[in-house]
């Protein structure tokens, strides 16, 4: 792994725990549903620098963020750590199988499904032990989890635009 | 750089799979209930002490029967009633069908009890008098 890419992993992980954090703050009528902001920054991380970078990312965060919250090895952290990893899974191996037929927002969507699919399927598997309650619960999560995971892509769409846009004017921009 | 360019950069698939993913969990929000099996039982019991226990699923016919009288519990389309009573006045015949709650029979001493197996679980006495 080049310096470079080192950098650029510690500055989205960095970007993406800001984000995590500041969402904890956003009141939610029901304590685990989260708006996935951090999302953000793994689908822009995905698209720009490719799926080992935004695995990371997202490795970085989800232990640095349980080591914030006290709440490493806990429920909550296995749960993220699952849903966050089989998302970057779902996501790469759409991109890879099917390239160029979704953007960041199909990226997202993606993520935000595999990632609640995965939850689901751990809480289950772990904590809930019957299957009536997730049954019930799922097409609800798939619902918030698709408006959240459009918000979430259209703005990584904006964000990776950006940031082409500016890197291109960086290196056009005279010594 | 605006919204409305960024939503015009989204690919054709991107939009397919957000109108799939949005049909797909409003048609599961509305439909799963219909979907899942209910784990509904009925039971009886004659004198406190439980004699059968069947699915509400399955329909049939049982005669139960206690040392003070008789009757048949009929089960059907996850409903429940009672024939055929030995006793007097027939209250629990009256009573019809039932999908929930109990069906009592005082003369002989059984109750037909249609609950969840979670219900039957949680079920404690509030308080004793007498």
């Amino acid at each position: 792994m080049q310096l470079q890419d080192k950098r650029r992993i510690a500055m989205l992980s960095a970007y993406a725990l800001a984000l995590h954090g500041f969402e904890s703050l956003i009141p939610m009528p029901i304590p685990w549903i989260r708006v996935g902001l951090a999302n953000i920054i793994t689908v822009a991380a995905f698209i720009l620098f490719g799926f080992r970078a935004a695995m990371m990312v997202t490795l970085v965060r989800v232990f640095i963020a349980s080591l914030f919250t006290g709440s490493f090895l806990g429920p909550g952290f296995i749960l993220s750590l699952g849903g966050g990893v089989s998302g970057i899974l779902a996501m790469g191996a759409v991109l890879y199988i099917l390239p160029g037929l979704f953007g960041p927002v199909g990226l997202s969507l993606i993520g935000a499904l595999f990632h609640n699919l995965a939850q689901l399927f751990l809480a289950y598997l772990l904590f809930i032990q019957k299957i009536e309650p997730v049954l019930i619960i799922t097409p609800v999560l798939i619902l918030i989890g698709t408006v959240t995971g459009l918000l979430s892509g259209l703005v990584a769409e904006l964000l990776v635009k950006g940031l082409k846009k500016s890197e291109v004017t960086i290196q056009n921009t005279p010594q | 750089m605006n919204l409305k360019e960024t939503v015009n950069g989204t690919t054709l698939g991107d939009r397919l799979l957000f109108i799939l993913l949005l049909l797909v969990s409003f048609t599961g929000i509305i439909f799963i209930k219909d979907v899942l099996p209910q784990s509904r039982d009925v039971t009886i019991e004659a004198e406190g002490k439980l004699t059968h226990r069947y699915p509400l699923d399955t329909d049939r016919r049982v005669e139960v029967g206690s040392p003070r009288g008789r009757f048949t519990v009929e089960i059907k389309d996850r409903k429940v009633r009672v024939t055929e009573a030995s006793c007097p006045n027939k209250l629990c015949e009256l009573q019809g069908w039932i999908s929930r709650g109990v069906i009592i029979c005082l003369p002989a001493g059984i109750t037909v009890t249609v609950g969840g197996t979670e219900e039957q679980k949680d079920r404690k006495v509030d308080a004793i008098t007498g």
